[in-house]
Formats: C-alpha cells, sequence, structure tokens
C-alpha cells in the first residue's frame, strides 16, 4: 500500500511537471491554433537563464522568480514577433515546421553557449524531505505541485474574469467576429505566447529544482505531449488534468509492469485514446464545413 | 524558346514529361552519376551513398507529407524498423540480402498500421503527434526485445550480396546504391501520375471534398502510409547495409525531423526536391566543415568538440530560412531558374 502511494504521488509531481508543459502547449493552440513544437525548448533556455540569473549574489529567491518570469514574458513576445507572426496566413505545415526548427536552433545555442554537462541548481529550499503522513515530499516537488495548482486557479479566473481572457476566448471561437468587435487579435497571440513561455518557467524551474540542470530539460516538451493530448490540445485546465493522469499511469506502469515501460506509458495510453476520442477527453470536436 | 505545352489528349496530362530533351539529360545525369567513383575518393563516395540511400526514405516521406499531405514525425521509427529487419533476417533467418531488402520495406509497411489506423479519424496535429508516440514506442520496443535485436548492443549487418556478386566496399555498394534509388525515382514518378497519385493529391488538399469526389478516403490515407513506410523501411535496410551496423541511437527523433527538413527545403511534393533537398542537408555540414577549415584552428576546435549542436544550429537555421524565403524549396528555385534561362532575353 505504502508502495503504490508513493508511486502516485511521485506520479503525481512528475504529472504536474508535465501538466505545467501541456498548459503551455494548450494556450498558443487556443489562441493561435498552433502547437509550439519548441516548448521544451523555450523551457530549457529559459532554465539556463534562470541559472545565470540565480549566479548573481545576494538575489533572494522571490526576486528571482520575479525576474524570471519577467525574462520569460519577454522570450514568449520575441519569439511571436520574430518567427510567428510573419508566418500569418502560411499554411498549417509551415508554421508547425517553425517551431521546429525554432526548437533545433534554441537548442544548439543553448548547449553552444552553457554546454551539456548537468549543473547543480542552488536549491533556495534547502533538500530535507518534508514528511506527510507515509509520504515524504521534496520542496522541489511540493514547488511543482504548487505551481501548477496556482497556475491551473490563475488560468481558471483569467479565462472567466479578465478582459483579456475573455477577448482571447472569443479569439479561439471566431477570429473574424473577434476582430470586428474590436479585439486586437495580433495582441492577443502575443499575448498567449507570453503565457505559455511563463508556464514553461515554472516548468523549467521545477525541473531544475527537483533534477538538476541539463540539456534534456528539452526532451519533456516531447514528454508533455501525452498531457495535451489525453486533455484535448485547446483545454488549458485539461492539459493540467492530462498531466497528472499520465504522470501516475507512467509511474505505475513503471512500478508494476517493468522499468522500460515507463517511458512509454504516456504515449501508448494516447494512441489508443486518440482512437477513441479523436479530439482528447476535453477537447472541442471541430466541425468543418466544405 | 521551347513552346510546345498545348496539351490534347489525357495520355499527354499524364505523360512523364513533355519534352523528349529531359530523357537525354536524365541519361546524362545518370552516366555523370555512374562515373562518379572514378572522380572522387571514398570519402565523397561514401556522403554520396548516404544521399542516395536518405533519399530513397525521403522520398517515401515526400509521398506522404507532400504529396499526400498527411504529416509524420514518425519516420525514424520506420528506419528503425527497416534496419533491424535486415539485420534479423540475415543474420538470424538466412535469408538472402537483397530478398531482405524489400521484405524489411514489406515489414515497416506492415508497421505503419499502427498509425495509419488512427490516422484516419486525426488530422494535422494529432497525428503528428500519434507518429511522435510510435517513434518512442518503436524504439522501446528494440532496446526491450533484447531475445531479437540484441537490446542497445546493436547488431552487425552481412554485406549486400547479389547472386553471389558481392557489394562490399565502397565502390560497388555505391553502384548498389545507386541503382536502388533509380529504381524508387521511377517507381514514384510513374506512381504519382496514376489514379493513386491524384487521389493523394486530392486528399491533401481538401479531405472532405475528395471524398464527396468518389474517392476512399480510409483506402487512399492508409496506401499513403504503407507505400510511404515501405519506402524509408527499404531506406533503412540500405543504411544498415552501408554502415554494417546498427543501434537504436542511430535513428532518433532528430532524424524524423532532419527527414522533414529535408523534404521542406527540396520543396513539397516535388520528386527532383526530395533528392535536391536530401542532398544539401547532408552535404550543409561537410561545406561548414571546409569553410571552418579555412577560417582557423580556434573555430576548428569548437567544430571538434560541439559538431552536433552546430550541425543543429545549421538545420535549424536553414529550416527557417527556406520557410521564410522561398516555401516552393529548391525545386522551386530550380523551377525560376529554369523559367528564367528559357525566356532569357525576355524574362523578369
Amino acid at each position: 500500500m505504502n508502495y503504490f502511494l508513493n508511486l502516485v504521488t511521485s506520479g503525481l509531481v512528475i504529472g504536474s511537471l508535465y501538466g505545467l508543459v501541456a498548459m503551455g502547449f494548450a494556450i498558443v493552440y487556443r489562441a493561435t491554433g498552433m502547437v509550439n513544437f519548441a516548448q521544451g525548448e523555450v523551457m530549457m533556455l529559459i532554465a539556463y537563464t534562470a541559472y545565470s540569473m540565480a549566479s548573481i549574489p545576494g538575489l533572494g529567491f522571490a526576486p528571482l522568480l520575479l525576474g524570471v518570469v519577467a525574462v520569460s514574458v519577454l522570450i514568449g513576445v520575441l519569439i511571436e514577433r520574430l518567427f510567428i507572426r510573419p508566418m500569418l496566413g502560411e499554411p498549417m505545415f509551415s508554421r508547425v515546421m517553425v517551431t521546429i526548427g525554432l526548437a533545433v536552433v534554441i537548442r544548439s545555442t543553448v548547449i553552444l553557449i552553457w554546454g551539456v554537462e548537468p549543473t547543480a541548481f542552488p536549491r533556495p529550499f534547502g533538500s530535507t524531505p518534508i514528511r506527510l503522513g507515509p509520504l515524504a515530499l521534496y520542496p522541489g516537488q511540493i514547488f511543482a505541485l504548487g505551481s501548477l495548482a496556482l497556475l491551473c486557479l490563475a488560468m481558471w479566473l483569467f479565462f472567466r474574469k479578465s478582459r483579456i481572457g475573455i477577448a482571447m476566448r472569443a479569439t479561439s471561437n471566431n477570429e473574424t467576429t473577434a476582430l470586428l468587435m474590436g479585439i486586437d487579435v495580433k495582441r492577443i497571440s502575443a499575448i498567449a505566447w507570453a503565457l505559455s513561455a511563463v508556464f514553461a518557467a515554472f516548468a523549467g524551474l521545477s525541473f531544475c529544482l527537483m533534477f538538476s540542470l541539463e540539456p534534456e530539460i528539452s526532451q519533456m516538451g516531447l514528454r508533455g505531449f501525452p498531457a495535451t493530448i489525453l486533455g484535448g490540445l485547446d483545454s488549458v485546465v485539461g492539459g493540467a488534468f492530462g498531466g497528472l493522469v499520465i504522470g501516475v499511469a507512467e509511474n505505475l506502469a513503471g512500478g508494476y509492469l517493468g522499468r522500460g515501460l515507463k517511458e512509454i506509458a504516456g504515449f501508448v495510453l494516447i494512441v489508443v485514446v486518440l482512437m477513441v476520442k479523436p479530439y482528447g477527453l476535453f477537447g472541442q470536436r471541430e466541425i468543418e464545413r466544405v | 524558346m521551347r513552346s510546345r505545352t498545348y496539351r490534347t489528349s489525357y495520355a499527354q496530362l499524364v505523360a512523364l514529361t513533355d519534352h523528349g530533351s529531359t530523357w537525354a539529360w536524365a541519361a546524362a545525369g545518370v552516366v555523370l552519376l555512374a562515373l562518379m567513383p572514378a572522380l572522387v575518393g571514398s570519402f565523397g563516395l561514401n556522403i554520396l551513398v548516404t544521399i542516395f540511400v536518405l533519399a530513397i526514405g525521403v522520398l517515401g516521406l515526400n509521398l506522404l507529407s507532400g504529396v499526400a499531405g498527411q504529416i509524420s514525425l514518425g519516420h525514424a521509427g520506420f528506419l528503425l524498423i527497416g534496419a533491424y529487419a535486415q539485420a534479423i533476417l540475415t543474420t538470424d533467418y538466412k535469408l538472402p540480402t537483397l530478398l531482405a531488402v524489400f521484405i524489411s520495406g514489406l515489414i515497416a509497411a506492415a508497421a505503419s498500421l499502427v498509425v495509419g489506423v488512427p490516422s484516419l479519424r486525426l488530422k494535422g496535429l494529432y497525428l503528428a503527434i500519434t507518429t511522435l508516440a510510435f517513434t518512442f514506442i518503436v524504439r522501446h520496443v528494440v532496446l526491450f526485445a533484447e531475445g531479437l535485436t540484441r537490446g542497445s548492443n546493436g547488431m552487425p549487418v552481412e554485406a549486400l550480396t547479389v547472386f553471389g556478386l558481392s557489394f562490399k566496399g565502397d565502390q560497388r555498394f555505391y553502384y548498389a546504391a545507386l541503382a536502388m534509388l533509380l529504381l524508387f525515382i521511377v517507381i514514384t514518378l510513374n506512381l504519382m501520375r496514376t489514379r493513386i497519385g491524384r487521389a493523394w493529391l486530392a486528399v491533401r488538399d481538401h479531405d472532405i471534398a475528395a471524398r464527396a469526389m468518389g474517392i476512399d478516403l480510409m483506402r487512399y490515407k492508409l496506401l499513403a502510409f504503407m507505400v510511404s513506410a515501405f519506402y524509408t523501411g527499404v531506406a533503412g535496410a540500405m543504411v544498415a547495409l552501408q554502415t554494417r551496423f546498427i543501434n537504436v541511437d542511430t535513428f532518433s527523433v532528430l532524424v524524423s525531423i532532419e527527414a522533414l527538413a529535408m523534404v521542406i527545403v527540396g520543396g513539397m511534393g516535388r520528386v527532383h526536391g526530395a533528392i535536391l533537398g536530401t542532398a544539401l542537408i547532408v552535404l550543409l555540414p561537410e561545406a561548414l566543415t571546409v569553410a571552418f577549415a579555412v577560417a582557423g584552428d580556434g573555430v576548428k576546435t569548437l567544430l571538434a568538440d560541439r559538431i552536433y549542436e552546430v550541425k543543429g544550429l545549421l538545420y535549424g537555421v536553414v529550416i527557417l530560412l527556406f520557410l521564410r524565403l522561398e516555401p516552393e524549396g529548391l525545386a522551386g528555385i530550380w523551377r525560376k531558374s529554369k523559367r528564367f534561362w528559357m525566356q532569357w532575353p525576355l524574362s523578369q
């Protein structure tokens, strides 16, 4: 029983990481209708930048977090301006390929600048596990779970209450009508990319606080896909849920069925889910007219 | 100026080429390639073989993505299946090597049904991600089915032998690769002008409209996946025969992206584009090595340490530049420059 509980908990922790990645995917998909294959690499870039910022002496965790969020907003807006906006009106295939090209460029540049060796990221909360009944959680793991919960709540409020959030929903519903209603669609797209980069920042920080700073962070982008698909590409909160499910499923498969299965359990799960529900669990069916 | 583009019969519409001179040029090209072993050393020959072998797979991906419009990030998986099928069939089952090449293609085609069947319900990005999942699953199966594949140890591969004639050695294998590429080019060109090729184009342009016109979507999408996987499986078998040793790490997800880069750089849906694109992407790092050798020692050590990253950076930049500046790829540049010279004094 204890073994099971531990598997589920660590599954939830890993799942919250997937969830953060998936939410980043979903918000871009919702606003612009495309998948950002560079999400993992953006995460990597922000994590390495955060590492460089953390080496500034006397910087506490709160200012560091603020700084990282600011940098990620900047990165998100820059990517949108330089690479995404000029491709407006091009076929989807080319637009998605731009993000794939961008992914390769960012990954190589980061490795060229910072090197491939894994580095220990500073632990601002120490590394003594906190006991909760039969479970022990590291501060980094609590940070991951906490940021997922907080960002989920924030996103829910953002889409329900804030003007920009409602404008974003309107845009994803029908771009032309939104434009006619006076919504600045281009700004919405920039905001979506910035928000997605903020998700990447939290995912990257969580990863670094739990493991270490290494180029494998970018793999999290690909590994976050099953969560995104399970939740439905266009559902932000669904992505968080999908992440938790995939995390737990991977851990249970790894714990009970064999170690190697952990790596692919999520992918097997989505291939099965997609055969039954082609738009994910929470995704909206697209109705197409000829 | 050539001006024979008025077509008066259906036969002319589906003819391989409008101009007889194209055949002469093609023959000249083949002769030039056949003379290559006398002109370049074994290093250059190896690069050419790599281009030929990869071009077979890229032709297949081009049929699927460029002609039938289905994005696939799973071709590294088919390449892996083809390579391992070749190794296993020849070492464990003692099949003749040439026969094994085609059976490897068929095995990859059968495996493609795993992705092909979901593709009937999935579109665009969902499909891309399912094919990506396929690559991960194939890698996993190969790594953990140790009894069959020797797991992470990799497998040695026997050299190509056709009816007792061994194709060991650079020069001989060069001709084998060239012949195989020519065979697949001819198959592709002919496939594109049949009902199947036209049906794929219709599916790419609008699948629901294509169905309304009487094209069985299920049949043609599955067929596109199977044919594409067959090409890639054969390419995988040829890669195995070229390197003579295979390992899972040779076929990472990056290979799928590289292959897509080749398709895009070449120009989607064009046969000569696929080959030009492959050549450009394969030659790019070599050109870089030469350029940096000229640049001096400091840059050379950087390149030695970080060759993989510099290569990656280059792919990325080339993909981005082509998408932004020349969406039609090298095939488009070819077409435009050809038109420029043909209409020369009057060209704009």
